[in-house]
């Protein structure tokens, strides 16, 4: 368990990440207008699809609009910066430096992560306010629990989404680029999460393949709760397994970074 | 016990071994071929509490490879380390945590954050108390002439700037040992000497263990009072510094600016045993000559004789030329000297 100390240490591990966001002020602002772009596209591109239907793969317009926030505030409450950045300090080598503090990477690495989602999260929120009062229809649940528990299914979804990308980079030990890896990772999150299409336009099979996999608790489980597809019961049960996830990811990667660092200090950086 | 203490202490790569061309980068790929590199030799390693030891050696000798051994950052292949009672591949965060360490190529810094920051969250990471923090950050603050920077992020700091900085943020927390892996590679004088002179205080003051590796003899002159060298992976000197002078450094130079050239002297010179003449241009000469065969008077007073003496000054053979030699082969420490 972790001490009061060590907490205090993850914490001004995290709140120096957040610095390093604010530092940027200019690729933060990039950043948010890129996302924006994004987002409108999106938009565009699902108004045309609807165009002429009144419900695709048992979706109404109203109901993809809401999907599509919530997809977009899932997705970038973990942070770009995390997504690059363990696999970075791999291949730089600047890992040494790490291990030779008296601090877990992992859960450094977490604590980073979480600081700087802080912001990057802030921002979507933030542009999906500004983006639901221009935009008529979006079904927002009315019960507070709703909120409660997507709230949760957020951070939850952190945690799994932090398990995959942490994992990604690892493999950065064998391999000597990274972007390949990032690339692999990012395409099989977006398809197997339900950031590209909801998993239920997915074939059947497909379908019941993601519902597997750890990826649908990132995208898949919010949105399900967010636009009460899913009673409260169904919520729990989805919340319990991004936890199962959750926790399965951080042991697998405790496991592979202590193969890896085995590798490193036996072969040498 | 020796606060670092290691027995037997060796490490091997395997290394790739690729035929060259195409071809052979695709046989590697099917039937891959290695051969076992020894960086270190199976070595003994005693240091006591308070040292400052200078680990000096040609490039790819083995240096950092020991370093990393006892940082705990790289397992030995063979053979026992022990630091401050702690095995520092099996425990590394209790060992890290004891340990403050410099390696001049790396920055332990945030790049992009002002670096009281990164201080601050070091004071976190290793727990010091706000007093001892304070009393510290203070101290450096001045020795290392931080303050005019301190509100900076790292990536805005000059190359001495930026080690002062991490020379501070390795010693923060009061640590027993510190290791240094070339702390002045690429440094400016003054620089060098603020550093040198941080390192011998704090040495002096909490008799923190230096282990230093360098290529600037300077810094070996200035810090260690001893020396291991360690060529092709193995140890071939380890004592004192001044022992390593007297026995090796016997070597004077006596240079000299004459009036008018003295084609007799240098005729002469060229038979003595002992003395080696070396012409600079027709006025200029120097003679280097053995200081327990002859003494500096003989030598001037020879000189003299031959017509008028415009300056001269004189040189002992300093640790560069000693180490130089060993490097070259040309000197070999581990028998008697001769």
């Amino acid at each position: 368990m972790m001490t009061a100390a060590q907490f205090k240490m993850y914490r001004s591990i995290a709140n120096r990440s957040l610095q390093r966001v604010l530092a940027y002020r200019i690729s933060y602002i990039i950043t948010f207008l890129a996302n924006s772009i994004n987002l409108l596209a999106i938009y565009f591109l699902w108004q045309g699809i609807y165009s002429g239907r009144e419900v695709v793969g048992g979706y109404t317009w109203d109901q993809m609009k809401t999907y599509l926030l919530v997809t977009f505030l899932a997705n970038s409450v973990l942070s770009w910066y995390s997504e690059s950045a363990i696999s970075g300090k791999i291949l730089d080598g600047s890992v040494a430096v790490d291990l030779l503090k008296p601090v877990d990477f992992q859960t450094a690495r977490f604590a980073e992560t979480l600081g700087s989602s802080l912001l990057e999260g802030g921002m979507s929120t933030v542009l999906l306010i500004l983006f639901a009062t221009f935009l008529t229809g979006v079904t927002f649940p009315g019960s507070l629990s709703v909120y409660v528990l997507f709230a949760v299914s957020l951070l939850g979804a952190i945690v799994v989404k932090f398990g995959v990308v942490y994992l990604a980079a690892l493999l950065c030990f064998w391999s000597t680029g990274s972007m390949g890896i990032v690339w692999t990772r990012i395409a099989l999150t977006n398809l197997l999460s339900g950031a590209l299409v909801p998993l239920a336009f997915f074939p059947d099979w497909l379908e019941k393949l993601a519902l597997l996999l750890p990826f649908q608790a990132i995208i898949h489980t919010p949105s399900m709760i967010f636009l009460q597809q899913a009673d409260t019961g169904e919520s729990l049960r989805l919340i319990g397994i991004q936890l199962f996830w959750g926790a399965a990811l951080w042991i697998a990667g405790k496991a592979m970074w202590n193969w890896a660092v085995r590798q490193v200090t036996i072969h040498g950086g | 016990m020796s606060i670092i203490e290691a027995r037997g202490l060796s490490k091997s790569f395997m290394q790739a071994v690729k035929e060259p061309g195409l071809g052979g980068a695709v046989k590697h790929l099917f039937l891959p071929r290695h051969i076992e590199k020894v960086a270190v030799k199976p070595l003994d390693l005693s240091v006591e509490a308070g040292e400052t030891v200078a680990y000096v050696g040609p490039n790819g000798a083995g240096k950092s490879t020991t370093i990393k051994m006892l940082t705990g950052i790289l397992m030995p292949s063979a053979g026992t380390v022990s630091v401050n009672g702690i095995n520092p591949y099996k425990k590394r965060m209790d060992n890290a945590a004891q340990i403050g360490a410099v390696f001049g190529q790396r920055t332990q810094l945030w790049w992009d954050i002002p670096i009281v920051e990164s201080f601050s969250l070091l004071k976190d990471i290793y727990q010091i108390p706000g007093a001892v923090y304070k009393t510290n950050m203070e101290l450096f603050t001045e020795m290392l002439g931080m303050s005019e920077f301190i509100h900076l992020s790292a990536r805005k700091l000059s190359l001495g700037q930026r080690m002062r900085a991490d020379l501070a943020a390795a010693l923060l927390h009061n640590p027993p040992i510190l290791y240094l892996d070339e702390p002045t590679i690429g440094l400016d004088v003054s620089v060098k000497q603020k550093i040198r002179e941080f390192i011998k205080q704090i040495n002096q003051e909490q008799n923190t263990t230096v282990m230093l590796t360098t290529h600037d003899l300077g810094d070996i002159e200035d810090l260690c009072k001893r020396l291991i060298i360690i060529d092709h992976g193995a140890i071939i000197y380890d004592g004192s510094l001044s022992e390593v002078k007297a026995r090796f450094a016997k070597n004077r130079v006596i240079f000299f600016q004459v009036g008018s050239p003295m084609p007799e002297l240098y005729a002469q010179l060229a038979q003595t045993p002992g003395m080696k003449l070396a012409q600079q241009s027709a006025q200029e000469f120097s003679v280097s000559f053995d200081r327990y065969e002859y003494t500096a008077s003989e030598v001037v007073g020879r000189v003299m004789r031959y017509g008028e003496v415009v300056d001269f000054r004189m040189e002992d053979t300093n640790i560069e030329q000693v180490i130089k030699a060993v490097y070259d082969g040309k000197l070999d420490l581990t028998g008697t000297g001769e």
